[in-house]
């Protein structure tokens, strides 16, 4: 036994040397490759169910809204897909108290856009910079100034409680947008819709993107 | 046959190879902490308080391991972290495996494609890891076969089993 007592030694050296390590390693790291020690992402089993949306109602017949002009934009778009009809497009993203966080489908997320519902993008910052909804907002959960980037949220765009904010990431089984719904609900925000298909789907589909960092 | 296998030959070849392949698997991780955190996240074992120290800190542990292997430094300590670290990882990926949940491996890149690539990944990545394994064990029970032939030597194995000793 005491003939392990130098390994043991020498083991626990290489973990304080990897603790030291990590230590400095991420405080000299960029921006989005930091992490925080501290973690706030709870298991997926413990994150908030997202229930189906709700039909639309059928007999309500408003008339489509315009499509908002680009709001700003740095890289190539594609064509504009054509707005599928809506017969009440605020309806849908008006606020349930039983269903704080829901899903919504790829043209409920078109309709979102085009009342300029605020659109948060939980993907990594890198993904980002390489395309987005027009208007998006930044909020990589994994990253560090992941609070911050809220935090920047609510003092521009100044939600409240109750006003719709709509998520995406990456679709399939992405669920950075789910984290990132059951960061907000911890902050107060109780009409959440989760874009699932996410933003491949909006590629595919055609609509507006734009490229770089947010201003 | 035991001892052909504890052979210092075999020994230092199996220091560098693990080595090598804790070094590779160390770096992308290194260059992407949150890309890490998240994966162990998608593992659904670890709890919360534990998935940020550790993304940031295993990658190290990986390199720092990876590279007194390949040099000969304290190397029963740092299989013995190699070989710690394989149980882990192989434990994990069997535990998501039995369970039908496909999960980005995590081991050398830090994104996976779809869940049928991620299953035959995960397959794929539990038998390296136990190929590896066999490697970390190696090195440990020639460092204490070692030990045992020089039990009433002073001598201490910070070289034992490298290229130059």
């Amino acid at each position: 036994m005491p003939k392990l007592f130098p390994d043991l030694m020498r083991a626990l050296a290489l973990l304080a040397a990897a603790l030291v390590c990590a230590g400095l390693g991420n405080r000299l790291a960029r921006a989005d490759r930091k992490l925080d020690w501290t973690g706030w992402a709870p298991p997926a089993g413990l994150l908030p169910a997202t229930p189906a949306p709700p039909p639309p109602p059928q007999a309500q017949a408003h008339p489509a809204a315009p499509e908002p002009a680009p709001l700003r934009g740095k890289g190539p778009r594609p064509p504009v897909a054509p707005a599928p009809p809506s017969p009440a497009p605020a309806a849908q993203f008006a606020p349930a108290p039983d269903a704080v966080i829901r899903d919504i489908a790829s043209e409920a997320a078109w309709e979102a856009f085009r009342l300029r519902i605020p659109f948060l993008d939980a993907r990594r910052s890198a993904e980002f910079q390489d395309g987005h909804v027009p208007g998006a907002w930044s909020v990589p959960v994994w990253e560090a100034d992941a609070a911050a980037r809220i935090t920047e949220f609510e003092a521009r765009a100044n939600p409240a409680p109750l006003a719709p904010i709509a998520i995406y990431c990456s679709g399939g089984d992405c669920e950075d947008s789910r984290l990132l719904a059951k960061k907000l609900v911890d902050l107060g925000y109780r009409n959440l819709f989760i874009y699932r298909d996410g933003f491949p789907d909006w590629v595919k589909r055609g609509r507006p993107q734009e490229r770089g960092a947010r201003p | 046959m035991i001892r052909r296998l504890l052979h210092p030959w075999l020994t230092v070849r199996a220091q560098i190879a693990l080595g090598a392949v804790f070094v590779a698997a160390a770096l992308p991780k290194l260059a992407d902490p949150p890309g890490f955190a998240e994966a162990i996240w998608n593992y659904q074992l670890a709890p919360a308080w534990l998935i940020h120290p550790a993304a940031l800190t295993l990658p190290w542990l990986e390199l720092l391991c990876g590279l007194a292997l390949c040099l000969g430094v304290w190397t029963r300590a740092a299989a013995a972290w190699c070989a710690a670290l394989l149980l882990v990882f192989a434990t994990a990926l069997s535990v998501n495996l039995a369970r039908h949940h496909p999960v980005d491996c995590g081991c050398t890149q830090t994104r996976a494609r779809s869940a049928d690539e991620r299953v035959a990944d995960m397959r794929w990545a539990i038998l390296r890891d136990l190929g590896l394994l066999a490697l970390a064990a190696q090195i440990l029970a020639a460092g204490a076969a070692r030990r045992r032939d020089l039990a009433f030597s002073p001598e201490t194995d910070t070289m034992e089993g490298s290229p130059g000793a």
